[in-house]
């Protein structure tokens, strides 16, 4: 029907030049491409079409198009050909070319053939505005290019509409909720000029406005709670919905609102908040699905990245170059995959792909920190003004302190089994240096007159030539000691060393996993580490037989330390000790912590001494306070561990590789690729990164043809339900025509010149006289121009589904405003969520719930499972958001009514509304029923409406004065208390026509 | 308290009056007429008629005269095990324990569950099969009930898919694709044929109550409409709580009450379509009214006790639980009565990757039969001509055994699986293509998903390579570019 539309008028009017964009291509497009258009591989006859030179080209002594001679030229004598078989195009394709198209055909020929890029392709000009007669009507530049398109075709604009009509259109297009009675008032008696302009400004400035736009970009982002694909389980992407709507609060301009959510994670010192951006394209649906190939499924979301990024910023259909050229549109595979490679460095993986996350700051973890950074200070500075006593302390400890219960050893002739060499040095440690960096053994002998031998000390000591000046020679300076062992014998037997039967080992410190007892558990695969790479401190340990050894004439004790971790992971500089002391451990260090300089002691020694000094010799204040660090250091991880962890962008050190994926399969590789734009666009900038943040910075160089059109094409499809571009999701090839071409170049440009200011934008559109006018269809209107694309009418729509929702809440007075946080879980029907999936561990029932802050905020905020999304959203046409949808459909279907008349949510709605109107309305039914009835549709009723209203309270007063329990099922639905008490019977009553109410076409729609 | 369709039947007269009452108001007849026919834009979106919730499906269709007026698929969730059901391998016995050759597998890629499995060690069924009917064909002690019906049986034992595990392998063989966003079957059917039930829609979904917690889930997506307009996905006709969400009024209120409120609902609407002349408002009046019949139209559906007793003899007892399969079985049968254009069962449970000798009885044992009662029933009430019938899953399973072979499992399996069909213009005692020795390759004639979704639409009139939608500038269709109508098992 618009096709008839747009193009009756230019084959009656033969004086109007063809325009080839408008006219003639989009017939090319539909018919011809696919086999003579951009994909090479698909060409027939070597002729292709989506190109003049293509089209002119000699092709063997013919040539599908002479400019000027229609009839030399075989594109007409194949498209008229007699024999049906010949004809163009191929009775197979299922496509036939109307007689008029044919005429088109001919004319463009007969006309020069002249030629121009798609439309789309072509950067937007600054047109400037057209001449109209009727030169009082606009109100701003918008009105000038609508009403010269009217007076073209010979139509007037319509009236202006009602004001209370107009405030319920701009409430729910900017905030997605009616006007209050307040607002109602309010501008109906301002009579200035400026009134509207308030309006407007008090709507954009209200944080309702964010969370309504915020609304429609999640089903873009394809944002949900769940994961999707098989159990759907639940994840917490909500922290990027808030981001967004903050953003819209803020009026963020749109190159950044697009930098941030492409490449916020790559811009210089990222803050969280725009590495939260980035969630945008994390929000895909990720598998957990046991059997999966890793591979194929990280591919699928990185080509998910690839067509959700091009569709909302582009409105470019790019999936269909996934497995060959695109068949319309200049985008090679190659280039698809060179796209591809933008989102194909995320370290991700196929198979439970959740990380990389981050974070979110909370406020509890916060508080925690700063409680126990405030502690320790305070501890900190008490230590100081302590600090005689602790000297004295120490020094008194120094000289209670015994002989030393070890006696350091000197092995004669370690060997390392990796041929590693170890040196003696002066304090009888030896330090490894050299050999193959894989597993390793050391063996020792030592000599020793010792008897009655108690313990073995080993002590693994830092030194500046191992890595990072550490104790271990990983180059993470780690080291594992995966067993030790040590046998003894007489000293100059040749017997064979009975090995000694070990009773504990003890550490002052093992790594989480790695612990002291590994060591002697007989089994290689485990063992002791130490957290090398955060701790680069000496170690020790001492290992305790069963029974003291030593013989009379001397022992010879063999140790050896295995160390089968690998890659070098052994100790670097090692010391053996023994002692002849019962009961002796690692606890009697701290004298020995108190004899070693302040300087030369490590952090766990460090830490010992101060944990004995306060709680043998401090203040009971000041030791108070320093046991009380751990149970906060405790709080700060719990809180930490408790934070909201959000998936967002990042790149690999190392770029992953690229490849052109034949037929789109993720194993079958062809040509390596690298991240680039396509061809048929503006370039990127020498100086822009290849990343995602370069990639961002191009869409938004003012330069893309695309950006700011699709950006500004969204905006109108908002608020006049039908983009200027129809088909919002594509602009390419196949796209409808626009139906202000001009206009839309108009606000492409303003909207890059005013530096993307989105608030200021909308403020424009509401405030022009197209969007101020009636919408009232008349008879001539549904013939003409049934689905209003030439706007000689105000845009009608049918509320969403949010907002249907919302409205219900706000005008029953139980809309809880609270902006943000987790998502929450209203009214439910039982058992939806386990009969599709019912296994314990992956899947649980719906948790409902009772409270306010659940049952009565936004409908953006309802948590939104992927596989069972809310139903009452569902039968209003919301999307699964498996996907992103630019366009919702808009339906009429019977279970609409069922969600409005016994969905407990809008039952109970109605007895708030009910009891509102009783209590605010006024004493009579006339103005309880006007309250009521300006609420839900934001005008007064005629008097044939309220005549209707005023039937149904009396009948139903009737009924529920007979039936009382009729009434107390009517007012027993919904879980919250009805207030004050009422009578009961007229309250029902109120609650009956309250539900009619709802129930109303007006109030489901804004005029 | 009134029945529900006594009250309906005292009040049909002040219905018929406001529906006359309706065509007086408003809209002229042109605008009206563009409604009903539907609305073909510049980009050949097309859009079908909905006023108010009644579906006329898109001009020009069906294509051809349709065999099979209505389609009733008992989808078989988490992939039933075709040589242990309907695919009799008598070459198993002699293979059975050997080691499955390379030449057979031929590098095809496994799952991760069994791809890094040692031994790939054949398994024979361990259930007996008996050869049917006239036709003869041969079906597993497994099914008893099946084993009545052999000669209604379409069997088609070369079923192939592309994917291999559960998520993508459903949704492929709903919607033609492995990733979501595609219309699914009985979308297609709506959006193409429309409805021919004036109380119901035309496209119902009943899902079985699922025992098994370990059972594969299902996902709404699977009878969504994808990128066609949201009333053509599947209503859900619940075993428990609402029959259709929101169907039951919470605050009981009577059928006449609510008749006296939608009449005051009608007159406000009426007037309110007189000041603004938009056809959506009488769109939404109808949309009021359809509701109604199936607030009336719904509970008789539902209420079995008009069944004579010879529909539990059939059934079985387990029929009188909702929620069955078996109960779910009669259902579809009494929709179908009702002349609802799709009715989409899902039964879920068949995944089993261990103790299949243990685990595969009992839940064959709960759809065996309901489904053959179906069959039975339909052809008994004269239904089975022009209803199709259609049994299966997504994948098959391996010949080899997954686990220990005593109490083994078998894994997923796309490269061949049975599923059988009867009725609605497919050939009764018929059987479609063999597979290889090992059950594991087609030997000959290969039906794709493709194949049977084109061969679906084509039962039903309708060419799969002419119904498409346009979305994203590009013609979609059910079967993308593939698809070939499988002439053989047409009658």
């Amino acid at each position: 029907m618009i096709t008839s539309l747009l193009s009756a008028p230019l084959v009656a009017q033969q004086t109007t030049p063809l325009d080839f964009a408008r006219d003639v291509r989009p017939i090319l497009s539909e018919n011809c491409f696919q086999c003579h258009g951009p994909d090479d591989n698909a060409r027939k006859a070597g002729l292709r079409l989506d190109r003049r030179e293509g089209a002119l080209a000699d092709l063997g002594g013919h040539a599908a198009v002479i400019p000027g001679r229609p009839d030399k030229s075989e594109l007409i004598a194949r498209i008229t050909h007699r024999d049906p078989s010949e004809r163009m195009p191929q009775q197979k394709t299922g496509k036939q070319l109307t007689p008029e198209q044919i005429a088109t055909l001919r004319r463009w020929i007969e006309e020069g053939a002249q030629w121009s890029e798609h439309w789309a392709f072509v950067p937007p000009q600054r047109p400037a505005l057209p001449r109209v007669v009727n030169r009082s009507w606009p109100r701003n530049a918008i009105d000038h290019f609508v009403l010269a398109r009217l007076e073209q075709r010979g139509t007037r604009p319509a009236p202006e509409a009602d004001r209370s009509t107009w405030l319920r259109r701009v409430s729910f297009d900017l905030t997605g909720l009616p006007p209050s009675l307040a607002q109602i008032d309010a501008f109906l008696a301002d009579r200035t000029p400026a009134a509207f302009e308030r309006v407007v400004d008090a709507l954009l400035a209200s944080p309702r406005y964010g969370e309504h736009w915020a609304r429609s970009w999640l089903d873009i982002a394809r944002y949900a709670d769940t994961d999707g694909y098989q159990y759907d389980r639940e994840r917490t992407q909500w922290p990027w919905r808030d981001w967004v709507i903050n953003a819209y609060n803020q009026n963020m301009p749109f190159d950044q609102f697009t930098v941030e959510q492409l490449g916020g994670d790559l811009l210089p010192n990222a803050t969280v908040q725009q590495q939260a951006g980035t969630g945008f394209n994390r929000n895909h649906p990720i598998t957990i699905e046991g059997g999966v190939i890793d591979e194929e499924y990280r591919t699928e979301y990185v080509i998910d990245r690839v067509v959700t990024t091009s569709t909302a910023w582009m409105g470019m259909t790019f999936l269909c170059a996934r497995c060959h050229d695109h068949k319309y549109d200049p985008l090679s595979q190659r280039e698809f995959y060179e796209f591809f490679a933008f989102f194909n460095q995320v370290p991700e993986r196929g198979l439970q792909g959740f990380e990389p996350r981050i974070a979110m700051p909370s406020k509890e973890h916060d508080d925690a920190k700063l409680a126990l950074a405030t502690l320790e200070a305070t501890v900190a500075k008490a230590s100081a003004t302590l600090r005689p006593q602790r000297l004295a302390w120490e020094k008194s400890l120094v000289a209670k302190r015994g002989a030393d219960p070890w006696v350091v050893q000197d092995p004669a002739h370690p060997t390392a089994s990796s041929g590693a060499s170890l040196e003696a040095l002066p304090d009888k440690s030896f330090l490894a240096s050299g050999g193959d960096l894989g597993k390793e053994t050391y063996e020792l002998l030592i000599r020793t007159d010792l008897t009655n031998i108690t313990a073995i000390r080993i002590e693994c000591l830092t030194h500046k030539s191992l890595p990072h000046g550490g104790a271990g020679r990983a180059s993470n300076s780690n080291f594992v000691l995966s067993g030790f062992e040590a046998a003894a014998r007489l000293a100059g037997s040749t017997q064979a060393h009975i090995p000694l039967k070990l009773a504990s080992a003890v550490a002052d410190y093992s790594q989480r996993n790695y612990e002291i007892a590994k060591a002697i558990d007989g089994n290689p695969g485990t063992g002791w580490a130490v957290d090398g790479p955060t701790r680069k401190e000496d170690r020790v340990a001492v290992f305790t037989p069963t029974r003291p050894f030593g013989w009379e004439a001397g022992t010879e004790l063999r140790v050896r330390l295995q160390q089968h971790f690998g890659t070098g992971h052994a100790i670097g500089r090692l010391r053996v000790s023994l002692s002849t002391q019962a009961g002796v451990g690692i606890q009697a260090g701290i004298a020995d912590f108190a004899a070693t300089e302040e300087a030369a002691r490590t952090p766990t020694q460090r830490r010992s001494l101060t944990e004995a000094f306060m709680k043998q010799a401090a203040p009971p204040v000041v030791r108070d306070d320093y046991l009380r660090i751990p149970a906060l250091r405790k709080n700060v991880a719990a809180t930490n561990a408790r934070r909201v962890r959000l998936m967002v962008m990042r790149d690999l050190a190392t770029p992953r590789k690229t490849h052109v994926l034949e037929r789109g399969e993720y194993h079958r590789k062809l040509a390596e690729v690298t991240a680039g734009t396509p061809a048929a666009l503006p370039p990127m900038a020498k100086e822009l990164p290849r990343n995602r943040l370069g990639l961002a910075r191009w869409l938004v160089s003012g330069q893309h043809p695309l950006t700011a059109r699709v950006a500004v094409n969204r905006y109108w499809q908002a608020f006049f339900d039908t983009g200027i571009v129809k088909t919002a999701e594509n602009f390419g090839s196949q796209s409808e025509y626009p139906s202000h071409p001009v206009l839309l170049d108009w606000l492409a440009t303003e909207f890059v010149g005013t530096d993307w200011d989105v608030k200021r934008m909308h403020k424009l559109i509401t405030l022009s006289a197209t969007y101020r006018q009636s919408s009232k269809v008349s008879r001539r209107d549904a013939v003409r121009d049934p689905a209003n694309r030439w706007l000689a009418r105000g845009p009608s729509r049918r509320l969403d589904a949010e907002e249907i929702r919302d409205q219900a809440l706000m005008v029953s007075g139980l809309l809880i405003d609270k902006i943000g946080g987790k998502s929450v879980f209203p009214y439910h029907p039982k058992g939806l969520w386990m009969e599709i999936n019912n296994r314990p561990g992956y899947s649980r029932p719906y948790p409902h719930q009772t409270t306010p802050d659940h049952l009565y905020r936004r409908s953006l905020y309802t948590f939104w499972k992927r596989t069972v999304p809310p139903p009452t959203m569902q039968a209003f046409d919301a999307p699964e958001r498996e996907f992103c949808v630019v366009r919702r459909s808009s339906t009429n279907t019977p279970l609409q009514p069922f969600v409005l008349m016994h969905d407990p949510q809008f039952v109970e709605a109605a007895r708030h509304l009910g009891a509102r109107m009783m209590r605010e309305g006024g004493k009579n039914n006339r103005q309880r029923i006007e309250m009521g009835f300006r609420l839900v549709t934001g005008r007064r009723p005629s008097p044939s409406e309220r005549a209707i209203l005023a039937g149904t309270v009396t009948r139903r007063l009737a009924l529920y004065r007979q039936d009382s329990a009729a009434a107390a099922r009517l007012l027993d639905v919904g879980v919250s208390k009805s207030g004050k008490p009422l009578d009961r019977a007229e309250h029902a009553a109120w609650t009956a026509v309250a539900r009619l109410l709802i129930n109303l076409s007006e109030a489901v729609t804004r005029g | 308290m009134t029945h529900p369709i006594d009250e309906a039947r005292s009040l049909a007269t002040r219905r018929q009056f406001l529906a006359r009452g309706a065509s007086c108001y408003g809209l002229g007849a042109a605008a009206l007429h563009s409604l009903l026919t539907g609305e073909q834009t510049g980009t050949g979106e097309h859009r079908t008629t909905h006023v108010g919730g009644i579906n006329e499906g898109l001009r020009g269709l069906p294509h051809a005269v349709p065999k099979a007026r209505r389609v009733i698929y008992l989808f078989q969730s988490g992939a039933p095990s075709q040589m242990d059901l309907l695919d009799y391998k008598p070459s198993l016995e002699k293979l059975d324990g050997t080691e499955l050759p390379a030449s057979i597998r031929m590098g095809q890629r496994l799952t991760g569950m069994t791809s890094r499995q040692s031994k790939f060690t054949v398994t024979k069924s361990p259930w007996k099969f008996r050869q049917c009917g006239d036709a003869g064909i041969w079906l597993s002690d497994l099914l008893p009930w099946h084993q009545r019906i052999a000669d209604h049986m379409c069997l088609v034992k070369t079923m192939h898919t592309e994917a291999i595990n559960h998520d993508p392998a459903i949704t492929f063989v709903q919607s033609g694709h492995q990733q979501p966003g595609r219309p699914c079957l009985g979308s297609w059917a709506s959006y193409g044929l429309g409805s021919q039930a004036k109380d119901l829609p035309a496209f119902v979904v009943l899902l079985s109550k699922c025992t098994d917690n370990q059972a594969q889930p299902l996902y709404s997506r699977l009878w969504g409409s994808g990128f066609l307009p949201s009333n053509h996905q599947g209503v859900k006709l619940r075993g428990s709580g609402d029959p259709v969400l929101y169907l039951n009024d919470p605050t009981g209120e009577s059928l006449r009450n609510r008749r006296t409120m939608l009449d005051d609902l009608a007159r406000l609407n009426e007037l309110h379509h007189g000041q603004v002349g938009d056809p959506e408002v009488q769109a939404r009046i109808a949309a009021y009214e359809m509701a109604y019949r199936m607030q009336i139209s719904v509970p008789g559906l539902l209420d079995f006790s008009d069944e004579p007793a010879s529909t539990w003899e059939l059934y079985g007892e387990d029929a009188k639980i909702p929620g069955t399969h078996a109960a779910n079985c009669l259902l579809a049968r009494r929709l179908a009565e009702r002349d609802v254009r799709f009715i989409q069962l899902y039964h879920r449970g068949w995944d089993h990757h261990s103790n299949l000798p243990g685990r595969h009885p009992g839940i064959a044992r709960q759809v065996d039969r309901g489904s053959a009662a179906l069959v039975l029933d339909l052809l008994q009430r004269g239904l089975l001509d022009d209803t199709l019938v259609v049994w299966g899953g997504e994948f098959g399973r391996t010949v080899y055994a997954q686990g220990s072979r005593k109490k083994f499992g078998r894994d997923h399996h796309p490269r061949c699986f049975s599923v059988w069909m009867a009725g609605g213009g497919v050939r009764a005692g018929y059987q479609h293509g063999q597979t290889d020795d090992f059950c594991y390759n087609i030997a000959e004639d290969g039906v794709h998903v493709h194949d049977l979704n084109a061969t679906i639409l084509h039962l039903l009139g309708v060419n799969h390579e002419r119904l498409v939608y346009r979305f994203q500038g590009r013609d979609y269709r059910l079967t993308d570019v593939h698809g070939k109508v499988v002439a053989p098992i047409l009658a």
